[in-house]
C-alpha cells in the first residue's frame, strides 16, 4: 500500500474504451505507424544484408579489399563507356554474378530498378523532349507556339544511356554491399589507406544508428499505446515529432559523452587501431584478372563502336 | 574478512559538482586496499557512479585528491602517455550502460580495442581475444554486430573488453542491474572468482540482496552525496536505521532475509 491516496477514477474501469474493437473505425496508418514500420524495415534490410554476405557465394569468397578496388575500377569503366549496347552487356553480366553470389535474382533486379524511376527517371525525363534535346522527333506529342513537340531520338538515346549507366553502377554497388559484411567493408577501406578517423566515425555512426533507432521506436510505440481514436490534431503531431527529434538529439549527445568515456577508459588517445585479418588467395587473383580482362574488352568494344 | 593489504586507491576529501552547480560528491574519502571487494551503496543520484568515474580517472575532483598505486591521478598526469597507459591497463571500468561500452562494429574488434590501444603486439592481442571469448563463453558471437546481441550478451562483451586488458582493479557500475536472474548469477560468480584470483573489485549498487556475495566492505552514501558509513556487509545490513536514512530500504519493507548465496 502506498502512502499517496489513489484517485477514485483510477480504480474504475473505463467502459468507453472496450478492448474488443467494437468502437471506432478502421483508418490508414498515420505518421506514428509509418515511423515504427520504417525503423523496423531499416533493421530488416541491415539484417538481410548481413545474411546475404554470410552466404558461401562467389563474391563472398573474394578479399574485401580486392572487391572494393575492383568494383570501384568497374564503376570508372562504366562511366567511360558511351554506347548503350556495351553498357547493357555490362548490366547483364552483373546478373549471373548476383546468382553466383547466392543473391535472389528477383530481389537484385527489384532493388536496382525500384530507385531508378524515382531518382534518375525524374532527372532524364525533360531531356527526352524536343524543347530540351533538339533532333529527330520519333514520338510526336503535338504543337506548342507553332513548333512540333515530341520525344526525339537523340533525347531518348541520352536518357537511355544515363538510365542504363546508373542501373549498371547501382548493380555493382549492390553486389559489393550485399556480399561484404559492413565490418569487413570498413576494414577494407582502412586497409586501402582511407583515414582511420573516417573509418572509425563511420563505423560508430552505423553502430549507434541502430541503438538510436531503438529509442525512436520506443518513443513512437509508447505514443501509439496511449493513442485512442484517430490522430487528427496535426499541430500536436508536429509538436510530438519536434519534441522527439529534440529528445533524440539530447540522448545522442549524452550517449556520445558516455561512449567517449568508455573509449578513454580503455586507453584511447586519438589513434584508432584495428585488427587486420585479410589474406589474399588464388580466388582473389582470378577475380582481379577477370575484372581486368572485362575492363579491357568493354573499353575496346566501346572504342570500336565509336569509330 | 577484511584485508589488511596495502592501499592502492586513495580518495581524500573529494568534492565534485556537475556544471559547477549540481553537487555529486561532497568531501568524500575512501581507501581501497589490494584484493578487496568494496561496494558503494546508496540511492539513485547519490554520487556512486561519479565516484567510480573519479576512481577511473574519467572525471577530476573540484577539491581533494585521488591517488592510485601511490601516484596522484590528475588530468595533467593522464596526458602523459606512459602514465596514462599504465593507469588504464591497471584499472578497468565496466559501465552500467553496455551500449555505451560496446561501440565497435563487431564483438571481436570490441574486445581487441583496449589491448590495441595499449600497443600490444598483434599476435598477443589475437590470442588474448580468443582466450577471453572462450572464458566468457561468447566465441559463437565473435563476429556479430552489437545490435544483434541481447542485453546479457552485451554485458558479457563489455566485461570481456575490460578483462582482456588484465587490470588489477575492476570497477563495476551497477553490475547486476537490468539483467535476467541467470546472467546476474553468472556475473556474481565471475566477480567472486576474479576476486579470488587476486583482482581488486569496486562496485556501485543499491541491490542489498547481492551485497554479502559481492562485497567484503561497504561504503554507504547519504542522499546529500557524502559517505556516512563504512563497514562489513553484515554490520551495514544490520543497521536498519542507517539504511532507512539513506533511502535503501522502505519503512514497510521487511529486511532482505535471503541473500543470494553462490554454490561453491
Amino acid at each position: 500500500m502506498t502512502s499517496t491516496a489513489t484517485p477514485a477514477w483510477l480504480l474504475d474501469s473505463e467502459v468507453g474504451l472496450c478492448p474488443c474493437g467494437c468502437i471506432g473505425t478502421r483508418k490508414k496508418a498515420n505518421f506514428v505507424d509509418k515511423t515504427i514500420a520504417g525503423s523496423a524495415s531499416l533493421l530488416r534490410r541491415a539484417m538481410f544484408a548481413d545474411d546475404t554476405s554470410a552466404q558461401p557465394g562467389l563474391l563472398q569468397r573474394v578479399d574485401p579489399r580486392i572487391k572494393v578496388l575492383s568494383l570501384v575500377g568497374l564503376l570508372v569503366v562504366t562511366s567511360l563507356v558511351h554506347h548503350i549496347p556495351v553498357l547493357l552487356a555490362m548490366y547483364l553480366a552483373t546478373l549471373p554474378l548476383a546468382v553466383a553470389s547466392r543473391l535472389s535474382l528477383r530481389f537484385f533486379v527489384k532493388r536496382v530498378w525500384l530507385f531508378i524511376p524515382i531518382f534518375t527517371g525524374v532527372i532524364v525525363l525533360p531531356a527526352m523532349f524536343s524543347f530540351i534535346t533538339h533532333g529527330h522527333i520519333v514520338v510526336p506529342l503535338g504543337h506548342w507556339f507553332g513548333h512540333r513537340v515530341g520525344l526525339t531520338s537523340q533525347g531518348l538515346r541520352s536518357a537511355g544511356l544515363i538510365v542504363i549507366r546508373v542501373a549498371t553502377s547501382i548493380s555493382l554497388v549492390v553486389l559489393l554491399t550485399l556480399t561484404t559484411p559492413w565490418v569487413e567493408l570498413l576494414a577494407a577501406l582502412r586497409a586501402l589507406r582511407v583515414p582511420r578517423m573516417f573509418v572509425l566515425v563511420t563505423g560508430m555512426a552505423y553502430r549507434y544508428l541502430f541503438h538510436l533507432l531503438d529509442s525512436v521506436t520506443d518513443m513512437y510505440t509508447a505514443r501509439k499505446s496511449r493513442m485512442v481514436g484517430r490522430e487528427t490534431d496535426v499541430v500536436a503531431g508536429r509538436a510530438f515529432v519536434g519534441a522527439s527529434a529534440g529528445a533524440m538529439f539530447g540522448k545522442a549527445h549524452a550517449l556520445s559523452e558516455e561512449v567517449y568515456s568508455a573509449m578513454i577508459a580503455r586507453g584511447y588517445n586519438g589513434n584508432a587501431r584495428t585488427m587486420n585479418r585479410f589474406r589474399l588467395g588464388v580466388q582473389d587473383l582470378v577475380w582481379v584478372t577477370a575484372c581486368l580482362a572485362a575492363a579491357v574488352v568493354v573499353l575496346g568494344w566501346d572504342h570500336a563502336i565509336g569509330r | 574478512m577484511q584485508s589488511v593489504a596495502d592501499p592502492i586507491l586513495v580518495v581524500d576529501g573529494v568534492s565534485y559538482s556537475y556544471l559547477d552547480k549540481f553537487p555529486a560528491l561532497v568531501d568524500v574519502s575512501l581507501t581501497v586496499r589490494r584484493g578487496e571487494k568494496v561496494a558503494l551503496l546508496g540511492a539513485n543520484g547519490c554520487g556512486k557512479s561519479t565516484l567510480l568515474k573519479v576512481l577511473d580517472g574519467l572525471v577530476f575532483p573540484d577539491a581533494g585528491s585521488y591517488h592510485a598505486f601511490g601516484t596522484a591521478v590528475t588530468e595533467q598526469h593522464l596526458e602523459d602517455q606512459q602514465f596514462s597507459e599504465g593507469f588504464r591497463s591497471r584499472v578497468g571500468f565496466v559501465f552500467q550502460n553496455s551500449d555505451a561500452q560496446v561501440f565497435s562494429s563487431n564483438v571481436r574488434d570490441e574486445i581487441a580495442f583496449g589491448p590495441l590501444n595499449m600497443a600490444m603486439p598483434l599476435d598477443q592481442v589475437k590470442r588474448r581475444v580468443d582466450d577471453t571469448l572462450e572464458m566468457l563463453d561468447i566465441a559463437d558471437i565473435a563476429d556479430r554486430a552489437p545490435y544483434q546481441l541481447s542485453g546479457g550478451q552485451k554485458k558479457r562483451v563489455a566485461i570481456a573488453s575490460v578483462l582482456v586488458m588484465n587490470p588489477e582493479v575492476l570497477i563495476f557500475d551497477e553490475p547486476t542491474a537490468a539483467l535476467d536472474p541467470r546472467t546476474q548469477h553468472w556475473l556474481m560468480e565471475l566477480i567472486v572468482e576474479l576476486n579470488r584470483a587476486g583482482k581488486t573489485i569496486v562496485l556501485a549498487t543499491h541491490d542489498l540482496a547481492t551485497l554479502e556475495t559481492l562485497a567484503d566492505r561497504c561504503a554507504v552514501f547519504s542522499e546529500d552525496h557524502r559517505i556516512i558509513a563504512d563497514g562489513t556487509p553484515e554490520d551495514i545490513l544490520a543497521d536498519r536505521r542507517l539504511l532507512l536514512s539513506v533511502n535503501l530500504i522502505h519503512d514497510d519493507d521487511p529486511m532482505h532475509e535471503h541473500p543470494h548465496i553462490l554454490i561453491p
